[in-house]
């Protein structure tokens, strides 16, 4: 499999969701970004910076059971 | 995994015909990601009763949506084929493409694949909904939690 073809989706463990790849980005307000390769997506809710990760989830969230 | 359980499925499926096909909505397999009503208002509008409005727009039109939909949902069938499986035709081939939703989940779609924290591939889907506001009871899918703790985020 070539680096063209790859677009993946890792959770990571009490932390973001780590999206790499070829693929494009769009926001809540509809903007479009283009060919990205990686990018840390917020999955605890709790960061300042969202939709993007800032470190917030440490020691602050763990998964729902 | 407390949210739905087995005895709950099935109970609540509804279904909804134009006399040409009849879409199948199964509640407890729907994840929110909101596709069918931010595609087709005239159709699928979760604020009217029956929430289906098969009349809403055409056939094609019905059955693009249904397909769109991320589980299964929503699906149909041709009225003349009743006996057979509900159809979800296969998507065509999209860009890969992630999408945050306004205070909602992020909804990926494309070709790719998923992985949980212990590195098990999920099984392969066209689109997902992958919670962001900490609090889904499917992680890391979407459940719809979201609106119930009042989420907000850009």
């Amino acid at each position: 499999m070539n680096d063209e073809q790859t677009f993946e989706i890792h959770i990571i463990e009490n932390g973001p969701t780590h999206i790499k790849g070829k693929f494009s980005f769009k926001d809540s307000a509809g903007n479009l970004s283009a060919e990205h390769n990686e990018l840390f997506f917020c999955r605890c809710g709790r960061s300042k910076n969202k939709p993007f990760c800032d470190g917030s989830h440490k020691n602050q969230w763990q998964t729902p059971e | 995994m407390a949210s739905y359980d087995s005895d709950y499925s099935g109970s609540n499926d509804r279904q909804y015909t134009n006399g040409e096909i009849t879409v199948f909505w199964k509640p407890n397999k729907c994840i929110h990601a909101t596709t069918c009503y931010k595609e087709l208002i005239e159709v699928f509008n979760p604020r009217k009763r029956p929430w289906v409005n098969m009349n809403g727009a055409s056939t094609e039109e019905i059955i693009r949506v249904v397909n769109l939909c991320p589980t299964e949902a929503l699906t149909f069938k041709y009225n003349k084929n009743l006996s057979e499986q509900p159809v979800r035709q296969i998507l065509p081939e999209t860009e890969n493409e992630v999408r945050v939703m306004r205070d909602g989940p992020l909804v990926i779609k494309g070709n790719f694949k998923v992985y949980g924290p212990d590195g098990t591939e999920y099984k392969r889907m066209k689109m997902v909904s992958i919670c962001r506001c900490g609090a889904s009871l499917q992680m890391p899918f979407c459940d719809g939690t979201h609106r119930k703790i009042g989420f907000t985020g850009k």
